[in-house]
């Protein structure tokens, strides 16, 4: 079996292939594969680990492109995987910046993590000395969250972060910063809200990657969508993300059921942004709109229903 | 694989052209700022305050620390990411009395802590750590910790190891996780500073006085000294001497105590190191207590329940040095399963039914099937003890401040040894320890810092020269790096072997020649890496020489210590020995680095010492 893993000494970037047997390897995880390329072959090699069993996040790299944490990665689980290819591309995870072959550097990710304050602001009527009060559903809503370990991968699969890190923070957090809103004891969930805002929460593109990828199962794009209903809520009204999601209400809601997309670009963008960018122009072409229907289209079949289920989703979400 | 390369790209196009059209709405939010901090200069700041060590120890000290008096500028070293510590593996629960109603007291703790520790427990600062473990519940809870809750929505406990009453408070079977990030983000929004791969290498004290560090930027190999008002270790424990039979991560290498030993300071109490009973055959990770605490039995391969011979009214519930040494009884009097290093007994948690399991026990599920492709909901899961906690660690001459006899050098957590936990630690009393010394040790450093001035740095100097020096001694393009792991294996099998569950003189003795001459081969090890930036190989180098030392300290007061006391079992001196023994071993080096032995009193004040028996 080969691992060709990428390499950074500081100075350059090369690849090196590393050839195991696969008897050696199939009882492994791949962060005892790693170890023992390192002990055995290589010493030079570097990486980053330290609990060995799922806990810490230390050990996050990409498999064919993929991020996994190496410890909780069984090589059984990745030939199943990769239909039993006999060659493995192990690499850095991507969206950090590389200091040595898979070791990255996560200071960026920690002054993000500062900027959303993620510790708990407890409301005035609890107290350091008497604590809090929580009910048990109130501990079970915020709880999955809590398991997340600051591996990174979620960050890595970002496909936002690989477009363009400028507006944008790791995916986990936004899952932070959730938590702490999200939590019965907070005296006011916008302490955590008003900078996800303004450090990006509306530039997520709902790839869903982060999710699909969580060694924890935590979805962090819902918990963006869900701090993005709450900034709604608590009248962080304005700019483009707010405005493209009220058109979509407006749409599915009070109009025909049906997404116009050209009264979506224009209610996003503005008149002058939308026609300057000429998205009203690409849809017609691409037929994906009448242009008469910026007018109004014609109201859905069933678009009553729609509406009360739109209707109960908001009184559950008010709960 | 084509198939998602291709979405992926497809994705990425997409995010540029939403990007594109957002052009112009998010300019002011681009402030993604000059915020960063000094922490990747590579030239090393001098500071009020220094930290060395991210667990939950040092990432309280830091936060009060900060609080004592915000005018101090405090740093916190780390040799990984702040949150890779020992204590985010901590599962079971923390220790601390908060429910009054049923008869709990802090003396009641701290009568089950000395007791616990079998007597070795100063009872002064057991007193004093027990009613600010109690309190540091409830400021936990304050700072967002989730626990598990009551019914009324209160702090939820379990019963515990060794524990005469319910005070094992917890969240799930994550405790240690939650509470690592409870601090870590509390740290975070507290503006605690931090230095992420920096290790450190050794403390400068000079007249007496802690100057600061020598610390090795990971990143960039610079080599330098860091001076300080104060110093705390918060490093954490050297169970990392059993290399593979320990549950601790591959970080906890006692690199704090070591420093603090070569230093001059006493390492109090080295041959105490916990053996926790329930440890994952391949690999020694933790299965929790809780999953006795939770109803977990132990059986041998007569299916027996084989604790009722050594601790019938606790049952599987004993303290751990107990239980350890029933399985290895068990195994030793072939009533287990498999042979050698691979011997085992059973842990039964089926009769919890599933639904329990998946709620209460989740990550011990998870590492049964990683480790062992084991789900214990079908199948009892297969354990043997494993090193697990440092009891013994750095003298800690006074609890108020958790100050060491050096002014200036301060310590907590699991590298301090402020003997709470004298020859045994109760479970769930170490991620109270963390969190309370480390608020002390925080404070007390700040007060020393406050009032100190920063000292000439000499001996700082020369040490980091001496360290570069080493640097460049060591690494080279020719070496064996095997060589390196050959000496940290043997090391591991050697000390498991000769100081582990079972220990005799002629056991012991073995030891201590088989450790000189992994010294001898360690001077003439050379690693074939000259490259400063981020060489993992020369940070192993460097947690290797100090495993080697502090199973020297460790080797030297199990052998002196001829009695057997808590987790610390001599064959040869199966009794307790009070008349000679209620000391704590405080080893030291001398000028010329040789290893010695001397010995302390025990501080008995309330409770009376008695026979242990549960």
């Amino acid at each position: 079996m080969k691992f060709i893993i990428e390499r950074f000494d500081g100075k350059k970037s090369y690849e090196q292939t590393y050839t195991v047997e696969k008897k050696d390897i199939e009882a492994l995880t791949l962060l005892s594969v790693l170890l023992l390329i390192k002990q055995t072959q290589d010493v030079t090699l570097n990486f980053t680990a330290s609990c060995r069993c799922a806990i810490c996040g230390a050990c996050g790299v990409r498999v064919n492109g993929h991020a996994y944490i190496a410890c909780d990665s069984k090589m059984t689980e990745l030939f199943e995987e990769y239909k039993d290819t006999d060659t493995f591309r192990i690499a850095p995870l991507a969206n950090f910046k590389v200091i040595s072959d898979l070791v990255v550097d996560w200071e960026p990710a920690m002054e993000n993590l500062r900027k959303i304050k993620p510790a708990l602001v407890a409301k005035s009527e609890f107290s350091v000395k008497e604590g809090c009060r929580q009910n048990q559903e109130e501990f079970d809503r915020i709880i999955k969250q809590w398991d997340c370990i600051l591996c990174g991968v979620c960050a890595s699969e970002c496909n936002k972060l690989s477009a363009d890190n400028s507006d944008y923070m790791e995916p986990f957090v936004f899952t932070h910063a959730w938590r702490a809103a999200n939590d019965s004891r907070s005296k006011d969930p916008m302490i955590h809200v008003k900078p996800s805002v303004t450090n990006g929460l509306w530039n997520c593109v709902h790839c869903q990657e982060c999710a699909n990828r969580c060694p924890k199962h935590i979805s962090s794009a819902d918990d963006i969508a869900s701090l993005r209903a709450l900034a709604m809520r608590k009248g962080l009204n304005s700019g483009v993300g707010p405005a493209h999601a009220k058109s979509f209400y407006t749409d599915l809601v009070e109009d025909s059921g049906r997404l116009n997309e050209i009264r979506l670009a224009l209610r996003t963008e503005g008149v002058s942004t939308a026609l300057r960018a000429g998205t009203a122009i690409t849809l017609m072409g691409a037929g994906k709109m009448n242009p008469l229907e910026i007018f109004g289209g014609h109201t859905i079949e069933g678009h009553k229903d729609l509406v009360k289920m739109i209707e109960a989703a908001h009184a559950a979400n008010k709960e | 694989m084509t198939e998602q390369f291709t979405r992926r790209e497809f994705l990425q196009s997409a995010c540029i052209t939403m990007g594109a059209l957002m052009v112009g709405t998010g300019g002011l939010e681009k402030a993604y700022a000059a915020s960063s901090t000094t922490t990747s200069d590579t030239k090393m700041p001098s500071c009020d305050v220094l930290i060395i060590g991210s667990g939950g120890a040092g990432l309280r000290a830091a936060v009060n620390a900060m609080k004592k008096n915000p005018k101090l500028s405090v740093v916190v070293v780390s040799k990984t990411m702040p949150s890779r510590s020992a204590t985010t593996m901590a599962e079971g629960g923390i220790n601390g009395v908060v429910d009054f109603s049923k008869g709990d007291s802090y003396e009641l703790h701290a009568y089950d802590t000395v007791k616990g520790g079998d007597f070795l427990v100063d009872q002064d600062s057991s007193i004093k750590f027990c009613k600010a473990a109690g309190e540091a519940i409830n400021e936990l809870d304050y700072l967002g910790m989730p626990f598990s809750r009551t019914k009324e929505g209160k702090v939820k406990a379990r019963p515990f190891g060794g524990a005469s009453k319910v005070r094992c408070n917890f969240s799930a079977d994550k405790t240690g996780h939650i509470v690592a990030h409870t601090c870590l983000n509390d740290a975070i929004s507290s503006g605690v500073k931090f230095l992420m791969d920096h290790e450190l290498l050794d403390i400068g004290v000079d007249n007496g006085r802690c100057e600061g560090a020598v610390l090795r930027n990971i990143r960039t190999g610079d080599i330098a000294p860091v001076r300080a008002k104060s110093v705390i270790i918060a490093t954490g424990g050297y169970t990392r001497i059993f290399w593979n039979r320990t549950s601790t991560p591959y970080i906890s290498t006692g690199d704090g105590v070591a420093a603090a030993l070569r230093a001059g300071v006493a390492f109090k109490d080295p041959e105490m190191v916990q053996f926790h009973p329930t440890g994952v055959v391949h690999g020694g990770t933790l299965i929790t207590e809780a999953a006795r605490g939770e109803g977990g039995y132990l059986l041998n391969n007569q299916g027996e329940r084989f604790m009722k011979k050594y601790a019938p009214s606790k049952m599987e519930l004993g303290p751990r040095d107990i239980v350890a040494r029933a399985i290895e009884t068990e195994i030793r009097e072939g009533r287990a399963f498999g042979q050698g290093l691979e011997a085992y007994v059973l842990l039964d948690v089926r009769h919890l039914g599933k639904e329990k399991i998946i709620k209460d026990l989740p990550q011990i599920r998870h590492v049964g099937k990683l480790f062992e492709n084991i789900d214990l909901v079908d199948q009892p899961m297969i354990i043997r003890p494993t090193a697990h906690y440092s009891m013994g660690g750095i003298d800690v001459a006074k609890f108020d401040d958790m100050s060491t006899p050096i002014p200036g050098l301060f310590s907590a957590g699991e590298a301090s040894c402020v003997s709470i936990h004298g020859a045994n630690r109760l479970g769930g009393n170490s991620l109270s320890d963390a969190v309370v010394t480390g608020k002390i040790a925080g404070e007390g450093a700040a007060a020393y810092a406050s009032k100190a001035d920063f000292s000439a740095g000499k001996r700082l100097h020369d040490l980091a020269f001496q360290w570069n020096s080493r640097f460049k001694e060591v690494t080279s393009n020719s070496g064996d790096a095997k060589a390196m792991y050959a000496i940290r294996e043997e090391l591991g099998a050697q000390n498991w072997d000769n100081m582990g569950i079972f220990r005799t003189q002629a056991k012991l003795t073995s030891l201590s020649s088989g450790l000189e001459e992994l010294q001898a081969r360690y001077k003439t090890l050379r690693i074939p890496n000259p490259n400063p930036v981020y060489n993992t190989a020369f940070t192993e180098y460097v947690e290797l020489g100090n495993l080697l030392l502090l199973s020297q300290a460790a080797c030297l007061a199990a052998s002196e210590r001829k009695e057997s006391r808590g987790a610390h079992t001599r064959e040869d001196f199966l009794k307790r020995d009070d008349a000679n023994f209620l000391k704590h071993s405080m080893v030291t080096m001398n000028e010329s680095g040789k290893l010695q032995i001397g010995w302390r009193d025990v501080e008995i004040t309330q409770f009376k010492v008695e026979e242990r028996k549960y």
